[in-house]
């Protein structure tokens, strides 16, 4: 078996194969577009604005929650003053709410 | 669709189908499919000509990636009840393309290509039934001349052996 006759074989599988094969539609060419590929192509496009849009939302909404210090209410209302103001008197004129028990010769003065 | 490019593909529509059927392993159904949705490709723009080959060429490339594109989906999505069922239908309604391929021969040819390994059975279409040279089926192939070669001596030798009436492969 030589070329020519794989040749003449082939071509009656070729001729066969021409019979059986469908007609030519030149409409297959002029098919629209398909819609799910139409769709596919805006999800990303649709997840960008998304992300955008929920950053604003996020930001505008921070920035509203985090008054400025001037505008915060004050905390103390009394002017400053001494700290330890009941220290002023002497402390050798304190006197214990228990001294009048003891007798009055007792009485110790510290000068 | 340019006018130009719709006679192209018109013209070859018969050797475009048989081409898809020799990558659909002679099913005429899967074939059909595969012919019409690199049809939709072009359609869609989504396979263009861009001149570095002869159109024939590209567009049988197109066509044997399509018929791999379909055939890798159905190896996927077929499941054991699918493929069950495929077979209870075709052995009760036999497939129009059983019925219609009386040429003995033909079916003969078609069984010895399945026998060789897909390359060689690939180079010897190319060759011997669309006439195009070893070279213009290494494009199509997308391997090298040598391989495209090699494949094609080696098949040929094969194809021989299995086609002659006293071959022990018979």
């Amino acid at each position: 078996m030589n070329d020519n006759d794989l040749h003449s074989i082939f071509a009656q599988q070729r001729q066969r194969d021409h019979e059986n094969a469908p007609v030519w539609r030149s409409e297959l060419l002029n098919r629209p577009l398909k819609p799910q590929r139409t769709s596919m192509r805006w999800i990303p496009v649709s997840l960008a604005a998304a992300c955008v849009i929920a950053m604003a939302v996020f930001l505008a909404d921070s920035s509203n929650q985090t008054p400025r210090l001037s505008e915060l209410p004050p905390l103390l209302d009394s002017p400053p003053g001494e700290l330890f103001a009941s220290l002023e008197p002497s402390f050798t004129a304190f006197e214990a709410p228990s001294d009048f028990l003891l007798p009055t010769h007792l009485n110790l003065h510290i000068p | 669709m340019e006018r130009a490019l719709a006679d192209q593909l018109e013209t070859l529509h018969a050797d475009a189908f048989g081409w898809a059927l020799h990558c659909c392993a002679g099913d005429q159904a899967r074939a059909e499919d595969v012919l019409q949705n690199a049809y939709l490709k072009l359609a869609q723009e989504r396979a263009t000509h861009d001149g570095r080959s002869s159109f024939k060429t590209w567009w049988f490339g197109v066509i044997r990636f399509t018929a791999h594109e379909e055939f890798r989906r159905l190896r996927y999505r077929e499941s054991l009840v699918g493929r069950l069922l495929a077979f209870f239908i075709e052995e009760h309604h036999p497939a129009p393309s059983r019925q219609v391929e009386k040429d003995e021969r033909n079916a003969e040819l078609r069984r010895c290509l399945a026998q060789l390994p897909a390359r060689q059975a690939e180079v010897l279409h190319l060759v011997f039934y669309q006439d195009l040279t070893i070279q213009e089926a290494a494009n199509v192939m997308r391997v090298g001349l040598g391989s495209a070669r090699q494949h094609y001596e080696r098949g040929k030798a094969r194809l021989r052996s299995l086609l002659q009436p006293d071959s022990p492969h018979e």
